[in-house]
């Protein structure tokens, strides 16, 4: 039989044989290991000799000349040198290595260590390449350390930025001090009809993760309020409202929820240098009360648009955005009618006093005359000590994020006169600095409202990220630098949208699997009808 | 004794024989006859050593076999070795069972054994041929050739434990003594019965459930080389298969080789199930799997980038869809979004080609208009902007037949072929103006002689289809008794008039006739109203 047949390997020659494919074998391994061991290693420390050169540095993400907040996570950043097969880069005595791929990856301790020393200052940083010819220096960049600490925590949801349908998405925290990302709410990992669902809108009540909600739409749908380590699911429904809540502001204070209620529709651009119009046929505002699950309408308008609402820090106001629709579109409108005429959608802000007590709300006024300018202002958002208001400035409608117009502004409290927009020189604050071709929006401010938080789609045109700048006291904005990342590369092989970034103070203290029972295994509860009276 | 021992080699023999019949017929099977199937699923699919890029599916249950089973696919990028990986995987699996068995000859009941040794892989064989296109359409693209791993390792572990636990000395004299023990009758014919079986199932399932699956990958297989001849050839060879994404891959193939107008109707426009199902499991008719390639050939490349968008989101990254986003990034001169894209593509190993084919068209308008293809499909770029909600979908078909204003004649006529083809008589009438005077081609000179009852004034502005008119009349008069079933009749005519569009208009694609008819309905209604 063949199995038994013996295999005789023991001749003179069989062992010669043998003996050199062990050799060979061992020669192989080792020249392997070596050959990837010098691949792989990474120089570590600075090179004591060589040439200065004044090519410009060509890093990823541009961190150069940015001011930083000193508890942010290392800048991790890639360096592009095609004659280069390694890379140095030194901030004082923190020294990083990069092979060929260029990826410097910061030690986070050392990094921390370096920059909280250097608050209120500059640092240097060097970079060296080491090319046939030997190391070279590029012309170093600076790094300014602000005095103020950024808050540590920082949500957004992450989805792919085409267009109508959803499979996975998710809400995530990232603690801004480190790399780390936590999970707050995740939907579908794999499609399945009867769960299929869409997550958004996600807010904290004035930097706190104690209060917070998010919408569930299609299945499983309701809005899900949390407060603390608990959780419930509200539907925010009646014959009196225009329809369920969708942009959300918490009020700084009490447990109350200033909404819009959009029927908001979508269309796609044949031929344009935009792509895509997010248009609301209907708006109206709401307030929620979370205490008594109340719903009651603020303003509900037949030729009104209002969307967007916006507390101001101390709660006496609310800020809205508002379009009076042309009178064009005809009374019994169809979405179509509203998508012909997307461009003379022109929404200013306005707002209207709050009184906390009696919880009424008093004559609206207009604060950004966006429209006299023939341009479209929308999502205001107060500063925290209430003199500035940021806001987007597009050409046209409020989906701003879409928009490639789409500018961040800024005007003065002291300026939010109406008259102050109307001429083409208002008084709005340079902040150019901050914009780019592409659109920016979702922004907000941090809690010591020195840093501004805001979505671009500036890398690459359709995905958003985040970007964060400083804005000093006295009013001017610095440089924006890029969300760092432990694999710098991340930002450009993620293939999904960061959408409405929100800081916090502290971590979202509800788990996962809370909200998921929360979301899949229970009913929401119907708000009840609670009128308003306006005292106007 | 020795004679017994001779008995028993010549078993062994012929299993080896055997096993290497099967190991050839399967490779045959793995890379000819499913070759091209795969091939679209690696298209379909998208593998990379990076976690960033393939968290989408890391993060599902079973993510780690998928993603296995993507890696494996990457190897059908040319389809020989794709085939062989499948093929030792399959012939592994079988020899395992084999020796778990006893069918290698060691058995009594070998042929039995021997069968049952062949019946994992011709199962899964079979459920791939069952799964058709579903093999990678809304589905994930790894499970396949995941499930095959998995059945190859499995059955390689217990034939190594169940090895172990007899041990291999009691084995021998097991064998031997049963060896002694049976007389068995040799013979090469069951062997030979069970392999023509584990071959003819899989391969009868795909031809009887998915005819038209070999031919339409085929098509995509020869689409991704810019082949469009080869594309008619095969939608010619398999005329009589009725299927949405032939018709479809058909069509792209006219507009390039220039024959929209003269080659549309040569092949049955029936559609018949596809026996295909959506992320939901339930049945789909397959516009999903053609619908970017679509759009973009007719030039709508913003309606082509929102679907690929959206095959992005529900399936993840697939080179399919991010070789069209790169495409159509470097269309509209966003040159950071192709950019991006060709990074992530040149993750995946073997695509090389293809990276450093359009990364030199990067910030660089004139590499991309000199493009033979991106020039071709421009022509029929549309010159407004008007919302993709205001046409009928799908849009390629819906924009195109209600174009009102066309950058090139490509442009009118393949609206003018969209409006034949969906029988939309009074649009398509009304888009002829332009050619008053001149001799139309062929079937648009068919599809003006269908209306010239209705409308005799056709044969005065167009004189020189007197003879044209002759022929449609002879041809009325031949299917007249056909008339009163068309459907019945459809199938047995379309032998005799294959490409002439009189026939299509009353026996092709007769839902679509269904449809005109109840617009004109609604149109008559209007008026009397």
């Amino acid at each position: 039989m063949i199995e038994n047949r013996p295999i005789s390997l023991s001749t003179h020659r069989g062992h010669t044989r043998d003996g050199l494919l062990f050799v060979i074998y061992q020669l192989v391994i080792i020249i392997t290991i070596s050959v990837l061991t010098a691949c792989t290693s990474k120089p570590t420390s600075v090179p004591t000799s060589f040439i200065d050169v004044q090519d410009s540095l060509c890093i990823y993400p541009d961190y150069r000349d940015v001011t930083v907040p000193a508890n942010i996570a290392p800048l991790n950043f890639i360096v592009t040198d095609a004659e280069a097969t390694e890379f140095v880069a030194n901030i004082g005595e923190l020294v990083c290595g990069a092979t060929s791929d260029g990826k410097m990856g910061f030690d986070a301790a050392v990094w921390h260590r370096v920059l909280s020393g250097a608050k209120g200052q500059s640092l240097a940083v060097n970079v060296y390449a080491h090319r046939k010819a030997g190391w070279v220096r590029y012309p170093s960049f600076n790094i300014s350390v602000a005095q103020e600490d950024i808050d540590p925590y920082l949500s957004y949801r992450l989805i792919e930025p085409g267009y109508e349908l959803y499979r996975q998405l998710g809400l995530y925290q990232r603690d801004l001090t480190s790399f780390d990302e936590q999970v707050i709410y995740e939907n579908n990992r794999v499609f399945e009809d009867d769960h299929n669902h869409c997550i958004n809108c996600h807010t904290y009540q004035n930097y706190d993760s104690q209060r917070t909600l998010f919408h569930v739409r299609a299945a499983h749908g309701g809005t899900v309020v949390t407060n603390g380590s608990e959780a419930h699911k509200i539907a925010i429904k009646h014959d009196s409202i225009l329809g369920a809540g969708v942009y959300p502001s918490w009020h700084p204070t009490l447990p109350l929820v200033a909404f819009s209620s959009n029927k908001t529709g979508q269309v796609f651009h044949m031929l344009h240098a935009e792509k895509i119009e997010v248009l609301d046929e209907a708006s109206d505002l709401i307030l929620y009360d979370a205490e008594t699950n109340a719903v009651g309408n603020i303003l509900r308008t037949d030729r009104m648009l209002e969307t967007f609402p916006c507390w101001s820090p101390d709660g006496t106001r609310l800020y809205y955005c508002a379009a009076e629709m042309p009178t064009s579109i005809p009374e019994d409108h169809t979405a179509m009618d509203i998508a012909m005429r997307y461009d003379s959608l022109l929404y200013n802000i306005y707002s209207m006093p709050f009184d906390a007590a009696t919880r009424q709300f008093g004559k609206p006024r207009i604060e950004v005359d966006a429209a006299s300018m023939g341009r479209s202002a929308s999502v205001p958002r107060i500063s925290p000590d209430g003199r500035y208001l940021l806001f987007t400035l597009g050409d046209y409608g409020q989906f701003h994020i879409w928009h490639k117009s789409a500018d961040l502004a800024i005007v003065r409290s002291d300026d939010f006169a109406a008259s102050e927009l109307q001429s083409s020189n208002c008084n709005l604050l340079d902040c150019e600095i901050l914009n780019s071709p592409a659109p920016e929006s979702y922004h907000t401010w941090s809690s010591n409202g020195r840093w501004i938080v805001f979505a671009s789609r500036r890398d690459d045109g359709d995905f958003t990220r985040i970007y964060i700048a400083y804005f000093d006291a006295d009013g001017h904005a610095r440089k924006p630098f890029l969300l760092p990342q432990r694999d710098p590369e991340y930002n450009t092989l993620l293939l999904k949208s960061y959408n409405v970034p929100e800081l916090s103070r502290n971590a979202v203290c509800i788990s996962q699997s809370q909200l998921e029972h929360v979301v899949l295994h229970t009913e929401a509860e119907t708000a009840q009808y609670s009128p308003i009276s306006n005292v106007y | 004794m020795k004679n017994e021992k001779v008995k028993s080699e010549k078993q062994i023999s012929l299993f080896t024989f055997s096993l290497l019949a099967f190991f050839l017929l399967a490779w045959v099977w793995a890379s000819w006859w499913m070759g091209d199937i795969f091939r679209v699923a690696y298209e379909q699919s998208f593998f990379a050593s990076d976690a960033t890029l393939m968290h989408f599916l890391l993060q599902k249950s079973f993510g780690w076999l998928w993603l296995a089973g993507r890696a494996l696919l990457t190897l059908y990028h040319w389809p020989l070795l794709g085939g062989l990986l499948v093929t030792l995987m399959l012939t592994a699996t079988t020899w395992s069972m084999a020796k778990l068995l006893r069918g290698d000859g060691h058995s009594p009941f070998y042929i039995l054994h021997f069968t049952l040794s062949i019946l994992p892989a011709c199962a899964w064989m079979s459920w791939t041929a069952w799964t058709g296109l579903n093999l990678f359409y809304e589905t994930e693209p790894g499970r396949t050739l995941g499930v095959l791993l998995v059945m190859f390792i499995v059955s390689a572990a217990i034939a190594l434990i169940v090895r172990l636990i007899r041990g291999k000395a009691a084995q021998e004299q097991q064998h031997s003594e049963q060896d002694n023990r049976n007389n068995i009758t040799l013979s090469l014919i069951p062997y030979f019965l069970s392999l023509v079986l584990s071959f003819a199932i899989p391969v009868a399932i795909t031809h009887l459930r998915h005819p038209y699956a070999r031919p339409v990958t085929r098509m995509q297989v020869q689409l991704l080389h810019d082949d469009w001849k080869g594309m008619v050839a095969t939608a010619h060879d398999n005329a009589t298969l009725s299927y949405r994404p032939l018709a479809a891959y058909y069509a792209i193939a006219l507009v390039h080789t220039g024959h929209l107008t003269d080659a549309l109707f040569d092949i049955r426009l029936d559609y018949d199930s596809l026996y295909l199902y959506n992320y939901s499991r339930k049945p789909d008719n397959g516009t999903n799997y053609y619908l970017v390639d679509c759009d973009y050939t007719t030039g709508l490349f913003r309606a082509a980038t929102h679907k690929a968008m959206e095959h992005l989101t529900m399936n993840g990254p697939t080179l399919y869809s991010l070789k069209h986003l790169t495409r159509l990034a470097l269309l509209d001169d966003a040159w950071s979004l192709a950019r991006k894209y060709l990074s992530i593509i040149d993750k995946a190993p073997f695509e090389s080609d293809f990276v450093s084919h359009y990364s030199a068209m990067l910030d660089n308008p004139d590499a991309v208009a000199a493009d033979p293809e991106f020039a071709l499909l421009r022509r029929t770029e549309p010159v407004i902007d008007s919302f993709e909600s205001q046409h009928q979908e799908p849009t390629f078909l819906g924009y195109t037949a209600t174009l009102t204003a066309g950058r090139t004649p490509d442009a009118l006529m393949q609206s003018i072929m969209a409006n034949l083809y969906s029988k939309r008589m009074p649009d398509f009438l009304m888009r002829c103006e332009p050619l008053v005077g001149s001799m139309p081609p062929r079937t648009i000179a068919e599809g003006l002689v269908t209306q010239c009852v209705k409308n005799p004034d056709i044969l005065k502005a167009f004189p020189q289809l007197q003879m044209n008119a002759q022929i449609y009349r002879g041809f009325l008069q031949n299917v007249q008794s056909a008339m009163t079933d068309r459907p019945a009749h459809a199938r047995e005519l379309f032998d005799s008039y294959r490409g002439y569009y009189p026939y299509y208009y009353f026996f092709g694609n007769l839902k679509a006739t269904r449809k005109a008819t109840d617009k004109e309905h609604a149109s008559s209604n209007v008026g009397v109203n």
